[in-house]
């Protein structure tokens, strides 16, 4: 590297240390050392998780318990999204992202409604390197005037304005609103500029970075490193990781489900979006309902087998309206979860499929479906359950929000588990439950062929 | 953009800038800037990108400030007047509000021309 200041780090002169033989070489026979299970620990009240996956590379990053959800202001989990990798007061943005080209890395960064998530992906041998950069990031950034006027609100505008631009993604916005309000249903990118002009500075975002990436308020997740070196580097790069603001306390009430209807005109797309009330995430304990899941993928709508319509209902319920195109999505958090079925395509299908898919609830909810049925669901609502928690992105989040909040990492082993005990009674009153309960209901597009809600017959 | 300077030069040695500093006050007074109304950074030739760009980091505040400034400062050169005493730049008003982020462009600069330009030798 260029600079002294570069050359007398720790964290490179140790990256260079380590022999390229230290990765994992297996041989035919040799059992695999990875575990599947999280390995989980705590560094002086900073909690880390570790999967020693086997392979050349590793995933490392940051959970922050700071999503949209969180905010105090509109726009502020987003803009300190953007804040990240920016100039620091160690290093500016341009050499982290040099240096990091130079070691062949991946840095990103996003966010959910709970979760702010770092990332970096990255040769094994590089590890201390970018534990080194992300303790850095969420201890030392500088938060400048310039840098949000000149980079990070010009991002914020294209995140919006991608939003706006998006009927699905509007839509998906506005069932949320109408189902949890406050909290969950704050929208994940700001919807109008006045938010950005009037509660986005510098001062703010440096507070709710404060308060964002706390020790009690973040945990480290990595994929495909030893417990062992993690731990040791998360012990000696993580030590300047503060401890909290004193003017902002990040809390969000518990999610209440209310319901209701939103119809938002819009000219590039049609997609009405029906949300019920389903199951928080498996690391909750008590509100888990591995039954709504299952009910998921029963409704289902997208096959997962190419050139055959599938078994689900409402890949069946729709097969007569080829323009339209429905599937079937559970969204889970740490206390509430939305199930939701997006419809889009022409308007006119679009109305017609939404009907069909509420009788198709309806057949659940009186019991006329098949067993058959219910066992195919239930094996592919496993498989999506544990290929998700396999996968590393999904995986790591959730990861690190059960550490954070519960201190308990997202076993995938036992959710494939509790969904192989849901039984078909069970299905059928999870679906006569949310018929009882108030639907939320989003439409965009064409409002004056969509449909109300009470046109399909449902309550709202 | 900033000029060449003695300044470090001279501060880190006390003797040197027991002799100097003085003298560097009473020139910087007979300049006359300060009897028009301006700052010392007023003065810095703004035809640049460099420039251009700190005065645009530059807060609302300040920025209108300086526009003011520079347009009593035109005013008075027009009408060959200078301003009356109270209104006159005072020796402790005189402060650096730009030369800190043209020398933070220009860094900025320079770390990038270096880095464009390293050789990278990696450790067999």
């Amino acid at each position: 590297m260029a600079s002294p200041a570069s050359l007398g780090s720790r964290a490179l002169r140790a990256s260079r240390r380590v022999p390229v033989a230290s990765f994992q070489r297996r041989g035919l026979a040799a059992a695999a050392s990875g575990s599947f299970q999280y390995e989980t620990g705590d560094s002086s009240g900073i909690k880390y998780a570790s999967r020693d996956l086997p392979g050349p590379t590793t995933t490392l990053t940051v959970v922050a318990k700071a999503g949209t959800r969180y905010q105090p202001l509109p726009g502020l989990s987003d803009a300190l999204e953007k804040f990240a990798f920016k100039s620091t007061t160690k290093r500016s943005s341009l050499r982290i992202t040099r240096e990091s080209e130079l070691l062949g890395g991946n840095l990103s960064a996003y966010h959910s409604r709970e979760n702010l998530v770092l990332r970096a992906r990255f040769l094994r041998e590089d590890l201390p390197y970018f534990t080194e950069l992300l303790g850095e990031i969420i201890s030392k950034t500088r938060y400048t005037t310039h840098e949000l006027d000149e980079e990070v609100v010009r991002v914020l505008k294209l995140g919006q304005q991608g939003l706006l631009a998006s009927p699905s993604s509007l839509a998906l916005n506005s069932v949320h609103a109408v189902a949890f309000h406050r909290g969950l249903g704050e929208p994940l990118h700001p919807t109008s500029s006045t938010t950005i002009s009037k509660y986005l500075d510098v001062r703010t975002i440096a507070e709710f970075g404060r308060a964002a990436y706390a020790r009690s308020n973040i945990a480290v997740v990595a994929n495909g490193a030893s417990h062992s070196e993690l731990s040791k580097w998360v012990g000696e790069f993580f030590t300047d990781t503060g401890n909290g603001s004193k003017t902002l306390k990040l809390s969000s009430p518990t999610s209440k489900y209310y319901g209701g209807e939103e119809r938002i005109a819009h000219n590039s797309g049609n997609v009405v979006v029906i949300g019920f009330p389903g199951s928080s995430s498996f690391t909750s304990g008590s509100s888990f309902k591995p039954e709504i899941s299952v009910l998921a993928a029963l409704l289902g709508g997208e096959s997962s087998i190419k050139w055959s319509p599938g078994f689900s209902l409402l890949s069946q319920a729709a097969k007569e309206f080829p323009q339209a195109h429905v599937s079937t999505n559970h969204a889970t958090y740490s206390d509430a979860g939305l199930l939701y079925v997006t419809i889009s395509g022409e308007a006119l299908d679009v109305a017609k499929a939404s009907t069909n898919v509420v009788e198709a609830l309806k057949k659940i909810a009186s019991g006329q479906v098949a067993e058959e049925d219910i066992k195919k669901a239930t094996v592919l609502a496993k498989f999506r359950a544990l290929e998700a928690g396999q996968q590393t992105d999904a995986g790591l989040e959730a990861t690190g929000s059960g550490l954070i909040t519960q201190g308990k990492a997202f076993q995938i082993d036992e959710i494939g588990a509790a969904i192989d005990k849901v039984s078909g009674d069970k299905v059928k009153a999870a679906a006569k439950q949310l018929l009882e309960s108030k639907a939320s209901v989003s439409a965009v597009g064409d409002l004056f062929v969509l449909p109300y809600a009470s046109e399909i017959g449902l309550t709202v | 953009m900033s000029a060449p300077s003695l300044a470090p030069y001279i501060l880190k040695r006390p003797w040197l800038k027991r002799w100097i500093v003085p003298f560097a006050n009473w020139y910087a007074d007979a300049a006359g800037y300060r009897r028009l109304g301006l700052r010392a950074d007023d003065l810095i030739p703004e035809e640049n990108d460099t420039v251009q760009l700190a005065l645009k980091r530059l807060s609302p505040k300040e920025s209108y400030d300086r526009v003011f400034r520079l347009r009593r400062a035109f005013q008075c050169s027009l009408a060959h007047q200078l301003l009356p005493a109270a209104e006159q730049t005072k020796p402790e008003e005189d402060v650096k509000y730009l030369s800190p982020i043209i020398e933070e462009i220009e860094a900025e600069l320079k770390e990038r021309a270096d880095l464009e330009s390293i050789i990278v030798q990696r450790k067999k």
